[in-house]
C-alpha cells in the first residue's frame, strides 16, 4: 500500500533496491514488451489490487517534451493489467494548467490508451481527505490527499527525466507534487513552495511513497526544466522498487552528482536507497548509459 | 494601438443551443447533490467553485424548477461560510481561500440578502498575499539583484490560499467580484485592493502578450502564456480594453484559438473574445467535437463553463461596458 501507518524506518535498515535500467531508442519501440518483462523481473504484488499509475502532465505541449509520453504510460497501464491487476487508473492533477483535459488530448494520450472514462482521474478535483505526515520536514503536517491516491493499492510514479530550476532534478519524488490537489493548493501549490520544496518533497513522499518508480527517458529535457528546457534524447526508461534509488540512478544517468541534490540526500536518509553498495543494478549499467544533461548555472556543483 | 477585433462578430453567436441544453444544463441539473452541492464530478462531495458555476450557468435558465435548484445552492453555500466571512474549497478545509470571491459573486447574481456577500468582501478585501509582509519586504530588500523571477512583488493581488503569494488567476476572480458588486456594498480597502491587483496583473503579463499562472519571466526566459489565466486576465481587465497590453493579449488568444483542446479553456477563450467583440462563431461546433472525445469527463466545470459560453452574456463577467481609460475607473 502507498499509504501506510508503519512506522518509518531508516534506509540503512531497509533490504537493498533493484533499479533497472532499459534502452528504448524512441517512442515507437516496443515499450509494452520492455516495461511487462521488467515488471515481470520485480514481480510486484498487484494481482487483482488497483493500481495508480502518477505521470508527470504538466502542460499542453503536443511534442511532448515537457510530459510523460502517453506512449510509455499505456504501456505500463497494459503491462500492469497483464500482471493481474483489477484496474490501473491514471491520476494527474497539473500544477500550473487548470485545464486537464486540455492536457490530455493535447498529448494525444487517448489515441494511446483508449478512452479515459474510467481511467482518467482529475486529482486536482477529486474528493479529498485530511491525512498527517509522516515526517514533519515542512510546517505542513498534513496534506489534503485525493481520494484516488489514498484508494489505490499500488501507487506508480512516472515522471518524466527532466532538469529543475528550482530542485535541480524532476523525477519520480518530486512528480508527486502533482498528487496534492490544486482544488486545496491552488495552481501552481504555492503552499508547498512556502512550506519550502525540498520539505514537502520529503513530506509528501513519506506520507505516500510510490510502491514502483518508472521515468522516461527516451526523451528528456535538460537545461531551464521543467518546462523551458531543451529536449534530451537519453533513449532510456528506468524502473524500480524505490523511488530514491531510482532517482539516483536517473541522475547518475544524467551526469549529476544525486548526493548534491538537497531533497536526494535527505530522501536517502529515510525513504529509500541513495548510495550505489544499496543498489542492485538490472539491465545497462549507469556507465554504458549516462547521457550528460545540461544544467542552469545555479545548479553548476552538482554536475559529476 | 489597432484593436486585436477589427470586425465585431454578430450577438447570435450566443443564442441558446440544443447543446447547451440537452448536455451542459441537463448534466448540471441532474447532478445537484442531496444537500444542495456540486461536486467536480457527479457522485462526488459538494465544493464551493462547483457550486458556483453550475448556479451561475443555472441561473440564466427561466425555470421554476431550476430556480429552486439554484435556491438550494444558494443555501449550501450559505451553510459552508466559514465564521471569517470567506469560504473553503472543500468541506475538509478550514481556512477560506480564493473560492471566496466565486462565492460571492454566485451569491450576489441572486440578490442575496443575507449578508454573506458582506461577510465575504470583507474577508476578500481584508487577507492579503504572504508578500507584503515584513520578512519579505526584507528579503527583497537583500535580495534586490535575484534573476529568478523578474516581477514587482510589491504589487499584491489575491492568492490562492492564505499565506501565500499573488496569482493572475484568483487576482482576476477578486477584481471580477468586486466589479460585479457596487461600490457603495465594498470594504474600505477594496480600492487600494483592486488599483493594485490590476497593476500586478498588467506587470505579470508575459512578454509578448498573454499570462500564465503568475510568473512572466524565470531565469530572463518569457513564460508561456496560457490560454485560460489570459481570458481571465482580460475579463478582469477589460475596462482598459484598449490599452496596448490587452490589445497584444487579446490577438494572442486569437491566434490559439483553433488549437484549443480542452472544453473549459475553449469557453473561457469564447466568452473571454465575445467580451471583447470578437468571438468567433464556430464555438458550437468545436465544444461538441470537445465532447465527443471524452464527454467533457462528466466535469461540472466543463458542462458549466460551456453553458454560460453558450448563453446571453453574464453580467458578472461583460462587467461595465466600455468605460476606457487609466487605472481608478470608478468601480
Amino acid at each position: 500500500m502507498a499509504l501506510t501507518t508503519e512506522p518509518l524506518r531508516p534506509s540503512f535498515e531497509q533490504p537493498p533496491a533493484r533499479v533497472a535500467i532499459r534502452r528504448a531508442a524512441n517512442y515507437e519501440a516496443d515499450l509494452e514488451t520492455l516495461i511487462y518483462e521488467t515488471l515481470r523481473e520485480f514481480d510486484p504484488p498487484v494481482h487483482g489490487k488497483s493500481v495508480l499509475l502518477k505521470p508527470n502532465f504538466v502542460e499542453p505541449d503536443p511534442r511532448c517534451v515537457i510530459n510523460t509520453h502517453p506512449a510509455v504510460v499505456a504501456a505500463a497501464r497494459e503491462s500492469f493489467l497483464r500482471l493481474g491487476a483489477r484496474e490501473v487508473l491514471l491520476g494527474e492533477a497539473p500544477g500550473n494548467e487548470r485545464d486537464t483535459e486540455g492536457i490530455l488530448e493535447t498529448i494525444g494520450l487517448r489515441d494511446f490508451t483508449g478512452p479515459l472514462d474510467g481511467i482518467f482521474v482529475d486529482l486536482n478535483l477529486d474528493d479529498v481527505e485530511r491525512v498527517p505526515t509522516r515526517t514533519r520536514a515542512s510546517k505542513l503536517k498534513e496534506l489534503y490527499l485525493p481520494k484516488a491516491i489514498l484508494r489505490a493499492d499500488f501507487v506508480v510514479s512516472m515522471p518524466k527525466m527532466k532538469t529543475h530550476h528550482w530542485a535541480g532534478v524532476t523525477l519520480s519524488l518530486k512528480n508527486m507534487f502533482g498528487i496534492v490537489p490544486g482544488n486545496c493548493y491552488g495552481w501552481p501549490k504555492n503552499v508547498l513552495h512556502w512550506a519550502g520544496l525540498t520539505n514537502s518533497i520529503l513530506d509528501i513522499n513519506s506520507t505516500v511513497r510510490p510502491d514502483f518508480a518508472i521515468v522516461d527517458g527516451i526523451v528528456g529535457m535538460e537545461g531551464n526544466g521543467p518546462t523551458q528546457g531543451t529536449a534530451k534524447s537519453a533513449g532510456v526508461l528506468v524502473m524500480g522498487d524505490d523511488p530514491v534509488a531510482v532517482d539516483g540512478t536517473c541522475a547518475r544517468l544524467m551526469g549529476l552528482v544525486p548526493e548534491r541534490i538537497d531533497y536526494l540526500k535527505r530522501a536517502g536518509l529515510l525513504l529509500g536507497h541513495l548510495k550505489l553498495e544499496k543498489i542492485r543494478q538490472l539491465g545497462e549499467t549507469v556507465e554504458s548509459a549516462r547521457t550528460p544533461f545540461q544544467v542552469t548555472e545555479a545548479f553548476r556543483q552538482l554536475v559529476a | 494601438m489597432e484593436s486585436a477585433c477589427a470586425t465585431r462578430e454578430p450577438i447570435s453567436t450566443f443564442l441558446e443551443s440544443s447543446f447547451r441544453e440537452d448536455v451542459c444544463l441537463r448534466l448540471l441539473a441532474e447532478s445537484q447533490n442531496s444537500d444542495g452541492g456540486w461536486s467536480s464530478y457527479p457522485g462526488s462531495r459538494s465544493a464551493t467553485e462547483p457550486t458556483c458555476l453550475a448556479f451561475l450557468a443555472l441561473s440564466a435558465v427561466p425555470d421554476e424548477a431550476v430556480a429552486k435548484s439554484i435556491r438550494r445552492g444558494m443555501e449550501w453555500l450559505r451553510r459552508t461560510q466559514l465564521a471569517d466571512g470567506g469560504w473553503p474549497a472543500v468541506a475538509e478545509q478550514e481556512k477560506s481561500c480564493w473560492v471566496t470571491a466565486l462565492a460571492c459573486m454566485a451569491l450576489h447574481s441572486q440578490r442575496d440578502e443575507s449578508g454573506a456577500v458582506d461577510a465575504g468582501l470583507e474577508w476578500l478585501c481584508a487577507n492579503w498575499p504572504a508578500e507584503g509582509n515584513l520578512w519579505w519586504r526584507i528579503r527583497a530588500k537583500l535580495h534586490r539583484k535575484t534573476t529568478t523571477v523578474q516581477q514587482d512583488s510589491m504589487l499584491r493581488g489575491w492568492s490562492w490560499t492564505p499565506g501565500t503569494a499573488s496569482w493572475v488567476e484568483p487576482t482576476t476572480h477578486a477584481l471580477l467580484a468586486l466589479r460585479a458588486i457596487p461600490a457603495r456594498l465594498h470594504p474600505k480597502s477594496a480600492a487600494e485592493r483592486i488599483d493594485l491587483g490590476e497593476r500586478m496583473l498588467y506587470n505579470r503579463m508575459c512578454p509578448g502578450g498573454g499570462w500564465n499562472a503568475g510568473n512572466p519571466l524565470v531565469y530572463g526566459v518569457g513564460g508561456m502564456p496560457r490560454i485560460g489565466a489570459t481570458a481571465w486576465a482580460l475579463l478582469a481587465l477589460s475596462e482598459y480594453r484598449e490599452r496596448a497590453e490587452n490589445q497584444q493579449s487579446l490577438e494572442w488568444l486569437r491566434r490559439q484559438y483553433d488549437s484549443i483542446r480542452g472544453p473549459v479553456s475553449l469557453a473561457l477563450a469564447q466568452i473571454c473574445l465575445s467580451v471583447y467583440d470578437c468571438a468567433p462563431p464556430r464555438f458550437e461546433r468545436g465544444l461538441q467535437q470537445l465532447y465527443s472525445a471524452n464527454q467533457f469527463l462528466h466535469s461540472i466545470h466543463a458542462a458549466a463553463w460551456s453553458a454560460m459560453a453558450l448563453s446571453a452574456p453574464n453580467e458578472w463577467l461583460w462587467g461595465p461596458r466600455r468605460k476606457g481609460g487609466a487605472h481608478g475607473a470608478d468601480h
